[in-house]
């Protein structure tokens, strides 16, 4: 099993440019950092019609006026939530096609930024094939992996629990097997920027292998650290 | 909420706003089931989330919430009624009930 970076076409090369955007490190910074309603309100900002701050502090009111739905108030989240409702705004604020753009390379940068806190900055990669020997090269390359000596890991990242299909589950399950079959562990997995029952429901429907392909979805991502939620 | 937006709001029981939500959760479902391709998955996750929606109100139907939940709640039914394209309004299937979860789940339940 060996790790090669993808062909950089023309596609790649303005997703590159996507990538840089300092409001996609940013915005994955808070993230990183975020609670779970927290997730929900920047996933409903840039998926939203509406881009008037107010409007969006009053939809979550456990996050920007505590005390008026009984909660405690911690001024030091209030003030991490005011920061992720600006940057997604921000995010909504670039136009359809740009925050479709964007909101991938989010999950991608998320997902690498929380895998940092767990393995070394250097082993973690992105736009990476997976290449085994007398098998085909994966049309797709993986979105982020993590390539250890005696490990490795590959994540496919999707912005909502829609993008997962038959055929990531087949190339993720494929990618496994072939490493087993080199007596190499590869874990793989999904990162979806959505919820845990969304993503559920959508696997339900599927009958491509994913027993061993590990989900991660809103209520979990702070697991991609090593953390317990 | 201590802006104007919050200013009409007041409590109501989880059984009235939980209806609303609904309500305008079926007609998103409707929307979104204009992509043919995703016929099923829409009706799924509307049947799923819809379930969940109704769970938080069969514990005590009566219960109030502030007016600054009920508010909440609909402001995303608001917008979700501006939603004109069904690839959003699927988006939206997944993301609209949990902030109605969020705005309607008891403050010790919520954590």
């Amino acid at each position: 099993m060996r790790f090669q970076a993808a062909a950089l076409d023309g596609r790649a090369i303005v997703y590159a440019g996507i990538q840089a955007d300092p409001l996609i490190r940013r915005i994955a910074d808070l993230l990183a950092d975020a609670t779970p309603a927290e997730l929900v309100l920047a996933r409903a900002v840039m998926n939203g019609q509406r881009t008037d701050a107010e409007v969006w502090r009053a939809m979550f009111p456990a996050l920007f006026d505590p005390a008026a739905v009984e909660l405690v108030d911690v001024p030091e989240r209030r003030e991490h939530a005011q920061k992720l409702l600006a940057a997604s705004i921000e995010v909504a604020d670039r136009g359809e096609q740009t925050r479709s753009q964007f909101r991938g390379a989010i999950v991608e940068e998320l997902t690498a930024r929380l895998l940092a806190r767990r393995v070394p900055p250097e082993a973690i990669r992105r736009e990476r094939r997976v290449l085994f020997d007398g098998v085909p090269a994966e049309i797709h390359p993986y979105d982020v992996t993590v390539e250890l000596g005696a490990r490795a890991e590959v994540y496919d990242c999707k912005w909502g629990a829609r993008g997962i299909g038959a055929d990531v589950l087949h190339q993720l399950d494929d990618a496994r097997r072939h490493a087993a079959e080199e007596e190499q562990k590869l874990f793989v997995a999904l990162v979806v920027f959505d919820s845990r029952r969304s993503a559920e429901v959508r696997l339900a429907r599927l009958t491509a292998p994913r027993s061993e392909t590990r989900v991660f979805t809103l209520e979990s991502l702070g697991r991609l650290a090593g953390t317990r939620k | 909420m201590d802006s104007e937006f919050a200013a009409g709001a007041v409590s109501e029981s989880v059984a009235l706003v939980v209806d609303r939500a609904l309500d305008a959760y079926r007609r998103l479902g409707d929307l979104g089931e204009q992509i043919t391709d995703e016929w099923q998955y829409v009706n799924d996750l509307v049947a799923v989330h819809s379930a969940d929606l109704r769970a938080l109100v069969v514990a005590d139907p009566e219960r109030l919430l502030p007016a600054a939940a009920v508010w909440a709640v609909d402001l995303a039914i608001e917008e979700i009624g501006l939603i004109e394209d069904p690839h959003r309004a699927i988006d939206w299937l997944s993301t609209f009930p949990q902030i109605v979860g969020i705005a309607a789940t008891p403050p010790t339940a919520a954590g």
